[in-house]
């Protein structure tokens, strides 16, 4: 897999992400998609960590760490103080966890993008707040385990559809991404470039620790996430227009499921369930882009 | 030139003159003039500036602290609820040593919902690293904020100009409105020391371990005592251009003065009035206003109370399981002077109740008679309440 | 204590001012991947040891030159193996467990013909002339092989050919309709312009070649079995009775020989497929009789299949007994056949079935049930025979007293009897007699066992010179260990082919050229089993930044200082050429 524009690197070596940590692999691609014109805001994630304690920084752009909730609301700041200063070139990009992005930053979100926000915002989704110990999230998928649904309690609820929710503001742009699938990342983040108003990026980061899975599988499983259509890649422009953008082999969600220490405590009947919900989720996916299963 | 103007007014004409360039807020009653009119102003192209509508309060200081660490000066206005939401965010703006300026408009916090004049709300906030300045008048709001402006750039840490809900927000009076060249003499334009810049990349606030964070703590703590150190300097210059000036405290008759009344906001207006009939019936009674909150003018306290026989505080606050708040600062400012006088401490007027001369005028007798406090607190003005059974 | 102001600094702030690269995680460490390129299947099971997965890659870059050179650094025979080849090379293709096989045959045979059509002219590295001059004998592909080996490692070498031609079963065996006579003409050539002597017409007695061997330092013997084993059956040596590879030899001579009417053919190899093929092609008819079952044919798969499209029939287990010739026609009496068990070799084991014999007319009977070699002389030493006899996998080295060592190879050596065989025969015995002169006969074992691909037995040129496949671990890769999520199905190219009607008339190529873009998009299917193609996927994920490559992209290494030994490289390379090994393994 050959990419232009791939060989400059605005990530440093020697930052503490875990061995494998596909939260490093989509910041790296996202940083050789947007390059140095740009100003990241950083919510408090796994990144606020990975980003270096003072006086390191493993990023080679400016960043502003700021509260857990604010992602939204500080890129609204930053963007408003460089166009009063007559850069109207600097991409401003807010990067938060699931956390930041479905739950406690939820708010501070939808306010900016109501506000048709200049910004990219993007949420790398390791679905639970992995950097405070791996508790749930919004983000948290229907069958997984956490340390706040543990044992028979694991999560009964649906994974919260943030692209959904933001479609529903009728955001100019709007798509999903995932590790395992780097050129379709970089094209879909250097088109949000491009676009004026508020976008949103949704990337699937795998992480080893949080799943208990082995550090080499983080990009197998990421990809087997898009083949069982547990993560569909598409994209929503305007909140109206749907492409998705791979047809995946389709395989059976119990081949995902089952490599993963997360998801060991389920039965064949959770997983019978588990594909139902995937299906029917799929096929509505279909629809809202005019295709049929 | 001197116009009519509503306390609200005299904010937002100060802001516009300090040419900010980021405004961001959210209404809540009584702030919701000073807003509507910079939103206007923005509007207009009055001012050149971007007005961000956020979704919440929380969210307004978040857009501010990213305005601010992008190089621009801000302002944002608020009180009661909205600057208790805030806190968080607070801390945030001092540890990361941005010169925000915001118009609080003490307002009581709730339950119950009440929307009239009390201090405990900006009060509340003491601990955050934010410099206080509360005024008196519409003429000490305006000029305030433009101070407000140049004091928290030279020293980098936010302020926030404290006014009267209702009793400043929204009463008219006349108020010398400087010409744009004056104010520009007086207030440069912002210089920030770090800010977000693609072409020299860092990054602001990371994580910071125990083995620096005790030494940037501690360069705040410095900030603050520079703040008071160079408040008169400052506060020349801003008289040299536009001929007023404050202080950090006003003493009021206190150099004979057996009782003196500490009192801050508008209540010091009505003690003025106050001490005036007092006086005439020959009593030896002064008034020391403070404006300087945070950093708190130790020293300028000290000197003008010691010279007391009494000192009554008055407090339209109060911090419970404690005390008023101003009588803690200035008990806590008095402790180590030897021979200090004691400090009374009154409570009045919370929720917006109005604090008359009258009261003023018990009190100071019934302090006259009384050798010490018989209580650390005195709530005055309580009334008979119905109890629930 | 005296404290600065504020004002009298920099403001000491949460603000960062270096790099985290100061933090060597690679400390964090207790696995550690590094690049190890192993053997891919094809390679090995190659008898010449190409190295195949390199070749497709080259061929996907669009580096045809480079890759025919690839090949000929372990064949000198591209034009004709990419033509005759039974490719074992496909039948051990990981690719066929993820859709099919990828067509190196097609591949090979594409490669040998751009490089004629272009005329290039391949740069391979000779080694230091040694001054000592080998004589071969027989210009087949064992001779032709041991001579392009030879002259590569620095000596002097003199085929000598009895035919009025090179090429032994290459151009007097093989129909053209198979290998045309212009593919093999260039083949030789090629072998010439390197500096190889071919002397034709020149036959060699039993008596010249004790004379020969005083006179040079080394000789090879690859005359292979022009002799045909006739049937021992009554009338076989009378009229209506010819050897197959006779008429073969007739043909290519130019003979405009007909064979009308009916032939039969007695025999189940090549031979007997490439008889009853050109007699149809001469505008008879073929029926080829043989006693075993079909599926115990020594003749290649698609030979049968082609022959039974061209309208040969085919009648299993009936074995002659006696031919009765008189009238213009042979009358071929059959006895019925039946499996009983299995022979030693694991082909059935046929006896007579309780049927009675069953009678063929014909016009003429061709034999084609196997060859021998055409003088006793010929036939390698048996253990015992004086001399010490060293038996390679593919050759036989005979040192005596009588004079120069004698290197037996070819059909004479080998077991299985095929061009590639041949082929590798001869890269065998120039090796071994390169380690004899420069380390003596003891040491042959040893070093030929150090240049195998994979274990064995097809032998490496470019490892025995130590090229960089010499760093290659010889564990062969399974499809197991390939990450197929980087590969799509996509189905495997269809060579073009004359139409049936087409091939009937003429001896005209029956199997057509491909295009390069055609050969890209196949070779591109190849998986490249064990070797680093510069896919880059090691680099793009890993989370560390720690695999970095020089400016133009050749080389990769890994930054150790940083890599904490995640494994993400090992599994995301597509086709194990990494390998993950404990921290603290040397």
């Amino acid at each position: 897999m050959q990419l232009e524009a791939m060989d400059r690197e605005l990530m440093c070596s020697g930052h503490v992400g875990c061995p494998g940590c596909g939260a490093t692999i989509a910041m790296r691609f996202m940083l050789k998609a947007l390059g140095e014109k740009t100003v990241m805001v950083l919510p408090a994630c796994c990144w606020s960590v990975i980003a270096g304690p003072f006086p390191q920084s493993s990023l080679k752009i400016p960043v502003i760490h700021t509260a857990f909730e604010t992602g939204g609301a500080t890129a609204s700041g930053v963007r408003a103080a460089l166009d009063m200063r007559g850069d109207e070139e600097t991409t401003v990009v807010t990067w938060a966890g699931d956390g930041g992005t479905f739950d406690i930053g939820f708010q501070a979100l939808s306010g900016a993008v109501e506000r048709n926000e200049n910004f990219i915002y993007i949420c790398y989704d390791n679905e639970a707040y992995m950097n405070t110990g791996i508790q749930r999230s919004s983000s948290t998928p229907y069958g997984a385990w956490t340390t706040t649904t543990s044992g028979s309690d694991w999560k009964k609820l649906r994974k919260k559809n943030i692209v959904e929710a933001l479609v529903a503001h009728r955001i100019p742009y709007a798509a999903t991404a995932n590790i395992a699938y780097p050129e379709d990342l970089v094209r879909k983040v250097k088109k949000a470039k491009e676009v004026k108003g508020s976008r949103f990026l949704h990337i699937y980061a795998s992480c080893p620790t949080g799943w208990r899975i082995p550090s080499e599988m983080s990009i197998k499983i990421a990809r087997m996430a898009v083949q069982t259509n547990i993560f569909p890649l598409y994209e929503v422009e305007n909140g109206v227009n749907y492409t998705i953008n791979v047809k995946p082999r389709e395989y059976l969600v119990r081949e995902y499921f089952k490599l993963q220490g997360r998801f060991r405590h389920l039965s064949e009947e959770d997983l019978d369930q588990i594909q139902a919900m995937v299906n029917e989720d799929w096929e509505l996916l279909l629809r809202k882009a005019g295709e049929h299963a | 030139m001197k116009k009519v103007l509503e306390g609200s007014q005299a904010v937002a004409e100060a802001v516009r003159l300090a040419k900010v360039q980021v405004i961001s807020a959210y209404p809540i009653t009584p702030q919701t003039h000073i807003v509507e009119i910079l939103s206007d102003y923005v509007t207009s192209g009055r001012m050149n500036a971007k007005y961000l509508r956020v979704e919440s309060e929380h969210s307004c200081m978040a857009a501010l602290i990213g305005a601010q660490s992008t190089g621009v000066r801000t302002f944002t206005a608020t009180c009661s609820q909205g600057l208790a939401l805030m806190h968080e965010l607070l801390h945030w703006a001092s540890g990361a040593r941005l010169p925000i300026v915001m118009g609080e408009v003490n307002r009581a916090l709730a339950p119950g919902w009440n929307i009239w004049s009390d201090q405990t709300d900006s009060l509340a906030q003491r601990d955050t690293g934010w410099m206080q300045l509360y005024c008196e008048d519409s003429q000490e709001v305006l000029d305030t904020t433009i101070l407000a402006y140049r004091l928290a750039e030279r020293v980098n840490l936010p302020a926030m100009v404290v006014l009267d809900a209702f009793f400043l927000s929204h009463t008219y009076e006349p108020v010398d409105v400087p010409e744009q060249e004056e104010v520009d003499r007086f207030l440069p334009p912002y210089n920030p020391v770090f800010i977000l810049d693609p072409k020299h990349p860092y990054s602001l606030s990371p994580l910071v371990t125990p083995n620096a964070y005790l030494e940037m703590r501690h360069d705040i703590a410095l900030a603050m005592e520079d703040a008071l150190a160079i408040f008169d300097e400052v506060e020349g210059e801003f008289a040299r251009i536009l001929g007023r000036r404050y202080g950090v405290v006003e003493e009021v008759n206190c150099d004979d003065a057996d009782i003196i009344f500490v009192t801050s906001g508008t209540v010091t207006s009505t003690a003025r009035l106050a001490l005036e009939e007092l006086r005439s019936r020959g009593e030896k009674v002064g008034a020391l206003k403070i404006k300087l909150f945070r950093p708190f003018p130790v020293e300028a306290v000290r000197r003008a109370l010691s010279k007391a026989w009494k000192v009554i505080v008055v407090d339209r606050n109060f911090s419970f399981g404690a005390s008023g708040i101003f009588a803690q600062e200035v008990r806590a400012a008095l402790c180590n002077a030897p021979g200090h006088p004691p400090v009374f401490g009154y409570i009045a007027g919370l929720g917006g109740r109005d604090i008359t001369m009258q009261m003023l005028s018990d009190i100071y007798f019934e302090v006259k008679r009384s050798e010490a406090p018989r209580r650390e607190s005195v709530w005055v003005g309580l009334q008979e309440v119905k109890r629930a059974t | 204590m005296e404290t600065p102001t504020a004002l009298q600094n920099i403001l000491y702030m949460p603000r960062t001012s270096t790099t985290t690269e100061s933090n060597k995680t690679g400390s964090w460490r207790f696995l550690r991947p590094r690049y190890e390129e192993k053997t891919s299947p094809c390679s090995a099971a190659c008898p010449a040891g190409e190295d195949i997965a390199r070749i497709e890659m080259l061929i996907t870059q669009g580096a045809f030159k480079e890759a025919w050179e690839t090949i000929l650094m372990e064949n000198p025979l591209p034009g004709v193996c990419g033509r005759v080849c039974y490719h074992p090379c496909e039948g051990r293709c990981n690719r066929r467990e993820f859709d099919a096989a990828v067509a190196i045959h097609t591949l090979e045979r594409f490669l040998a013909d751009a490089a004629a059509r272009n005329e290039t002219k391949p740069a391979l590295p000779r080694q230091p002339a040694t001054g000592r001059q080998i004589a071969i004998i027989g210009s087949g592909p064992a001779g032709l092989s041991a001579a392009w080996f030879f002259n590569i490692l620095g000596y002097e070498t003199e085929i000598f050919e009895a035919m009025p031609a090179a090429g032994g079963m290459l151009r007097w065996g093989i129909p053209a309709y198979r290998l045309p006579e212009a593919v093999l003409n260039a083949e030789i050539a090629r072998i010439e312009a390197q500096g190889v002597r071919i002397r034709t017409g020149e036959a060699v007695s039993a008596a010249r070649f004790e004379e020969m061997r005083k006179s040079y330092d080394a000789l090879f013997l690859g005359c292979g079995y022009w002799r045909d084993r006739p049937l021992d059956i009554p009338g076989a040596a009378g009229p209506g009775v010819e050897d197959g590879l006779s008429f073969l030899r007739e043909i290519r001579g130019g003979v405009k020989r007909d064979v009308p009417g009916l032939s039969a053919v007695i025999g189940g190899g090549n031979t007997a497929i490439d008889v009853a093929r050109s007699i149809i092609r001469r505008g008879g008819r073929a029926i080829i009789v043989y006693r075993r079952r079909r599926e115990d044919m020594p003749a290649f798969t698609e030979e049968v299949q082609s022959a039974r499209e061209e309208g040969v029939e085919l009648r299993e287990l009936l074995a002659p007994v006696r031919i009765d010739a008189g009238g213009g026609d042979c009358v071929l009496t059959l006895q019925p056949m039946a499996i009983a068990g299995q022979d030693r070799d694991g082909r059935g084991k046929i006896v007579p079935a309780a049927e009675a014999p069953v009678t063929i007319t014909v016009q003429r009977i061709f034999t084609a049930t196997g060859a021998g070699a055409a003088a006793p002389w010929h036939n390698p030493p048996v253990p015992g025979a004086p001399g010490a006899i060293c038996s390679l996998s593919h050759c036989v080295l005979l040192q005596d007293d009588r004079g120069a060592p004698v290197v037996y190879g070819g059909d004479l050596a080998t077991g299985d009897k095929n061009v590639t065989q041949a082929i590798a025969s001869g890269k065998q015995a120039a090796l071994a007699l390169d380690v004899f002169f420069r380390h003596g006969a003891g040491s042959m074992r040893e070093r030929l066992a150090s240049c195998l691909v994979g274990g064995g037995p097809s032998l490496s040129l470019e490892i025995y010179l130590g090229g960089p496949r010499r760093e290659r671990n010889a564990h062969i890769v399974t499809y197991e260990e390939i990450n197929a999520d980087y590969f799509q199905y996509e189905p495997r190219v269809v060579q073009p082919r004359l139409l049936i009607e087409e091939r009937h008339s003429s001896f005209d190529e029956i199997e057509l050229k491909i295009s390069a873009h055609t050969a890209m998009r196949e070779a591109g299917r190849c998986f490249n089993c064990g070797i680093c193609n510069g896919c880059d996927n090691c680099y793009l994920f890993c989370p560390d930044v720690s695999i970095l490559r020089s400016r133009d992209m050749s080389d990769r290494h890994i930054d150790y200082e940083y890599c904490k030994g995640c494994g993400l490289c090992v599994v995301e390379c597509p086709r194990n050429a990494m390998t993950l090994d404990e921290e603290g393994t040397p």
